[in-house]
């Protein structure tokens, strides 16, 4: 982590001169985390393809403007986050869920099942909580982190992200009980 | 320390400082309801992680385009420790020179009139900037229309991998129910007499 952070840094100060080749391996260390966390947000491929591009693209203009170098990834994430609530806000009606899934049931669920009751399990949660589960959960950042990628106090942080684990925990009580050990 | 769910998730996210890691591990070892719901709570986070990472569809990858480059002055006027250093060199040295020459030399004649830099750079840029745009925004439509073509190819192919791994999992479960129903079956006719 340590050695990845002394890359990332100088690999933005090269950017930042114009070496359009160190941004595009700056881009390479990071488009997958990105491109995930916006697929789990924006619900499909094409979107969050779209959204990635964007926000690397916006990230190589602002990057004069990110003050503390070793802050990369939240700044990052931040621009992820803008980028894709600009976008839900204009497909909202699109994108909200109509009818709940199916439960799953059988004596005993495989990792693929698993999987889609994960899936279905974080579809019932708002945004906000399921973006809370998405950044501590799969991004693995810190509370001080999430705050300030989502813009709002420590204590809006863990409360959304602890409801969404009570919801996740009851929603995923089958999965746990039968398919994962 | 009292029963507190919140500290069992701080604790199973790591985010406890060392004294408040001792005080939850003492409870859990004392609190047998506090260890059920510990459990509980670490095996939604291994569903959790059941959920596969996925690779993006295609790299993101930029083109050097001279509209996005900073400018030759940008880049020079960037702020680096060797700049400030630089500068802090140069003033010392005139401040040094200053000392020596004040009073010795004839009050030196008035200064000319700055060369307007802004005003040729501004020129320049008004210059240079719609040729530079035009190009810009043709080859950028020219990697749309590309992009679009090859979007269309890879949702054609994704779609029907998709309904292939959908009616997969659906052969899968109907198999599962057919066990079941059979394993059912006999478990009704063992124990009937």
């Amino acid at each position: 982590m340590i050695f990845r952070e002394v890359e990332d840094r100088d690999l933005i100060g090269r950017a930042r001169r114009g070496d359009v080749d160190a941004f595009n391996l700056l881009v390479s260390r990071w488009e997958r985390r990105i491109y995930n966390y916006l697929y789990r947000l924006a619900g499909n491929r094409e979107d969050a393809m779209d959204l990635a591009q964007e926000v690397f693209l916006k990230a190589y203009l602002n990057l004069g403007k990110l003050d503390d170098v070793s802050r990369f990834a939240p700044w990052l994430f931040r621009i992820a986050h803008n980028e894709a609530y600009s976008m839900l806000r204009r497909n909202r009606p699109e994108t909200e869920l109509t009818e709940p899934a199916p439960e799953f049931s059988g004596p005993r669920m495989l990792p693929v099942e698993v999987g889609l009751a994960v899936e279905r399990a974080m579809g019932r949660l708002s945004a906000d909580q399921k973006e809370a589960v998405l950044l501590k959960v799969y991004q693995g950042f810190k509370f001080e982190e999430m705050a300030e990628i989502l813009g709002c106090p420590v204590s809006t942080v863990k409360s959304r992200l602890y409801t969404a684990l009570d919801l996740l925990k009851d929603a995923l009580a089958p999965a746990n009980t039968r398919g994962v050990e | 320390m009292n029963c507190a769910p919140s500290d069992l998730k701080d604790y199973l996210f790591g985010e406890l400082p060392e004294a408040g890691r001792r005080q939850v591990e003492q409870h859990l070892a004392a609190c047998e309801r506090c260890r059920e719901e510990f459990e509980r709570l670490k095996l939604t986070q291994s569903a959790l992680a059941a959920l596969r990472e996925e690779e993006p569809p295609r790299r993101i990858a930029f083109v050097s385009d001279k509209v996005f480059e900073p400018r030759w002055w940008r880049r020079l006027w960037q702020p680096s420790p060797r700049w400030a250093f630089a500068s802090a060199l140069v003033l010392g040295a005139a401040i040094v020179a200053h000392g020596f020459l004040t009073g010795m030399t004839p009050p030196p004649p008035p200064a000319q009139a700055p060369v307007n830099f802004e005003a040729r750079v501004a020129e320049e840029v008004a210059r240079r900037l719609p040729a530079a745009v035009d190009r810009a925004v043709a080859e950028r439509e020219a990697r749309w229309l590309r992009q679009v073509a090859e979007l269309e190819a890879k949702w054609d192919f994704e779609r029907r991998a998709d309904v292939a791994a959908f009616q997969e999992q659906v052969n899968y479960l109907k198999k599962r129910l057919d066990v079941a129903t059979i394993q059912l079956a006999r478990a009704e006719g063992a124990q009937q007499p």
